[in-house]
């Protein structure tokens, strides 16, 4: 039987590791993947809770969280191909129109 | 093995699930009939919005769904800022959907009904997993309708910036989320509230980890606000968003963020800040993120000359006056929070629709394109002013009477509690950024009716975006003289969130 | 502790199995290397071009209808293992599901999204 901590201490690496991407990355497609790497973080340590508590919900919030993803994921693809279209590049530095 | 069901109860939903399948009806509508100029499918969604509106008025209150979705004061006070909100910014997207739209209008109407969809069940839900779903259902349809011209650079800029801070934020939410999970072994707002009072007697300390996961919850809830640190997306957005769409961000994703907060840390845990716990130290935290939010969102919006991003950094700041409300946590300081969103829904959208008819006309949004524009169009400019007038609290408008009630309710609890200092010096600070607030919105003003030129433009607004304008000078006007109603409705807020007076 | 070590255990000898299959492949084959072995496997077609080289991004309106009723099983399968206690009403709910779900589809046809330009 694994404890709880194993998977708890994985949950944190990988949520550290989509956070550090999310902040340097300079790519839009890897800074998608960081997010879901974020949420696969969240949906670890909910599946984890859900074990050693013995309850159900963690497993009914997993699939909500994993639905919603998608749904993020086919949202933010499709904007990524509309700025390809606009900009030819998807390196966040040169979306810079917009600043004060 | 059987299964509890339930009492599904859903009548209580039917507004939802009325919107929702109206949403359908108006992209089908828009997909079947060929090339109408957008003008139809618009007074459909309107309709849809009023029909919905009508349903909320009969279900009453009740719950469904075992607990999950609880019709309560606090929901239907919301929905009704929520509908509110889509109905003003439909009215006044009919310049845009003839001029820049011409694709898609469908889809336009239909990703804003589930959208509002999404905030009306956010208002109802009563544990983690709803309010999570709520708040993805409200920005999902948002990040697309800000990226929605899509030959724009500026519009698909806004929308891959508020994509890329809302999938930020909303994971961080759930990680948050899992630990509040962990720690108390349930989604329930009411259960988790008992299991912090039983940790609380048995250690007298949540622990790091609680905090943390408050730290997240936070932090993903005040994206979603614009508070400061996480307020550099707001203006980017909503100079790139269609105008409509940056109305209704304004409006409607801060009243969504803003219920999400009030259920989890006002409602849900309350255990935690209440006052033989850990007194003081969580409202002192919301305060110092009010007081960043009043004085970066006023001083930036001074050196502003985008009417847009003005706007929008003027709705940071009053993010910051509603913040000031969440401090006071008693019942007089929700009610002010709930009054002071329903008139910035007035003002607010009123302004924006303001904005959005010039820009359909010109195709600016630079202050100094309004100089003299009372010259031509007096009573635009009037209508303008009264706007920006109640959005800066001059007495005999709305908005005075929103910011007396929000900083009466904190002051109220200064007096009754000790070492309230710091909340004095909240409120000090508040009137001051005021006055800060009032320069730039004089400033518009001074432009419109005092500039020596002569405009070249006449404003002439299509219908719906004349009603919305008249609908929103009325109501700030109206509740500016006569606050009763919206008092009595606000204050009905307080006695469905279950907290101790 | 001695879980840990037999899962090392087990990791050591699969990769040794792996190294040692490879060399021992690599000391009895012949080696005579040509054109077309050296060529990209596609199915026995000829190759064109590259295999690194942007895809066409209309994928990507396949990908996500596809995306659409992928994300379904996950509801689709807790609902089939829980459907003997559960009767008529979760039958209509999932109905009704699906025909929101097939509603896309038919949209996404109808705007011509499917229609390869």
């Amino acid at each position: 039987m694994v404890p709880i901590s194993a998977y708890l201490i994985v949950a944190v690496v990988l949520f550290g590791i989509g956070t550090m991407g999310v902040l340097i990355s300079r790519n839009i497609i890897v800074l998608f993947m960081c997010v879901e790497l974020m949420l696969n973080a969240a949906n670890l340590a909910l599946i984890a809770f859900s074990r050693s508590l013995n309850i159900m919900d963690g497993h009914a919030f997993v699939f909500l969280v994993l639905t919603v993803a998608a749904a993020e994921a086919a949202v933010g693809l499709a904007m990524v191909i509309t700025i390809y279209n606009n900009r030819e590049s998807i390196n966040i530095d040169r979306f810079n129109i917009l600043k004060w | 093995m059987d299964f509890p069901f339930p009492e599904y109860n859903l009548q209580y939903m039917l507004p939802e699930i009325f919107l929702f399948v109206w949403a359908l009806v108006v992209i089908s509508f828009d997909l079947l009939s060929k090339r109408n100029n957008g003008s139809t499918t618009g007074y459909l969604t309107l309709f849809g919005i009023a029909i919905a509106g009508l349903l909320l008025g009969l279900v009453g209150n009740g719950k469904g769904f075992g607990k999950m979705f609880i019709n309560d004061n606090v929901a239907v006070f919301f929905k009704v800022i929520f509908l509110g909100a889509a109905f003003m910014a439909v009215g006044s997207s009919f310049g845009v959907m003839q001029k820049k739209i011409v694709n898609h209008r469908g889809e336009f109407y239909a990703l804003l009904l589930m959208s509002t969809t999404g905030m009306m069940f956010l208002s109802s839900s009563q544990e983690l997993l709803s309010i999570y779903l709520g708040l993805e259902l409200t920005t999902i349809p948002l990040f697309a309708m800000a990226a929605f011209y899509k030959d724009d650079k500026l519009s698909v800029e806004s929308g891959i910036k508020y994509f890329i801070i809302g999938a930020f934020s909303s994971a961080l939410m759930v990680y948050g989320m899992s630990f509040l999970y962990g720690l108390t072994g349930s989604t329930d707002l009411a259960q988790m509230k008992v299991a912090f009072f039983k940790t609380h007697l048995q250690f007298g300390d949540m622990g790091i980890v609680m905090i943390l996961a408050l730290i997240m919850l936070a932090a993903g809830i005040g994206f979603k606000l614009a508070l400061p640190p996480f307020h550099q997306w707001a203006p980017d957005v909503y100079e790139g968003a269609p105008t409509p769409v940056a109305a209704f961000l304004s409006v409607g994703s801060k009243g969504a963020g803003l219920i999400a907060f009030a259920k989890i840390f006002v409602d849900g845990l309350y255990a935690y800040h209440s006052p033989d716990m850990a007194p003081n130290d969580w409202g002192m935290l919301i305060g110092i993120l009010a007081i960043a939010a009043m004085v970066l969102g006023n001083v930036l919006a001074i050196r502003q000359t985008n009417i847009k991003r003005m706007l929008a950094y003027s709705s940071i700041a009053q993010a910051g006056y509603i913040m000031i409300g969440m401090v006071a946590l008693s019942a007089s300081g929700i009610a002010s929070v709930g009054f002071y969103l329903f008139i910035y829904l007035f003002a607010n959208m009123g302004a924006f629709a303001a904005v959005a008819v010039f820009e359909d006309m010109t195709g600016s949004c630079q202050i100094k394109s309004y100089a003299g524009l009372a010259r031509t169009s007096p009573f635009f400019s009037a209508v303008m002013a009264v706007f920006l007038l109640s959005l800066a609290g001059i007495p005999p408008l709305a908005g005075f009477l929103a910011k007396y009630y929000v900083f009466a309710s904190v002051v109220d609890v200064a007096q009754r509690s000790a070492d309230s200092s710091w909340m004095y010096w909240m409120v000090g600070i508040g009137l001051l950024t005021t006055v800060f607030a009032l320069f730039y919105y004089a400033n518009v003003i001074k432009v419109m009716f005092f500039s020596p030129e002569t405009s070249p433009y006449k404003v002439e607004a299509p219908l719906p975006a004349k009603a919305v304008l008249a609908i929103g000078v009325i109501g700030v006007l109206l509740f500016g003289l006569y606050p009763e109603p919206i008092l009595q409705f606000a204050t009905g807020i307080s006695s469905s969130l279950h907290f101790m007076p | 502790m001695s879980e840990y070590l037999s899962i090392l255990i087990f990791i050591l000898i699969g990769t040794g199995i792996v190294l040692f299959t490879f060399l021992l492949s690599r000391l009895i084959r012949p080696h005579n290397p040509y054109h077309a072995k050296n060529l990209n496997y596609e199915c026995a077609e000829e190759p064109v071009g590259n295999s690194w080289f942007q895809f066409n991004n209309r994928f990507y309106i396949f990908a996500l209808i596809f995306v659409i009723f992928d994300v379904e099983v996950i509801f689709l399968f807790p609902w089939a293992v829980a459907f003997g206690q559960l009767g008529l009403f979760a039958l209509v709910e999932m109905v009704i599901f699906i025909l929101i779900l097939f509603f896309g589809i038919f949209y996404a046809w109808k705007k011509g999204a499917l229609k390869w330009v």
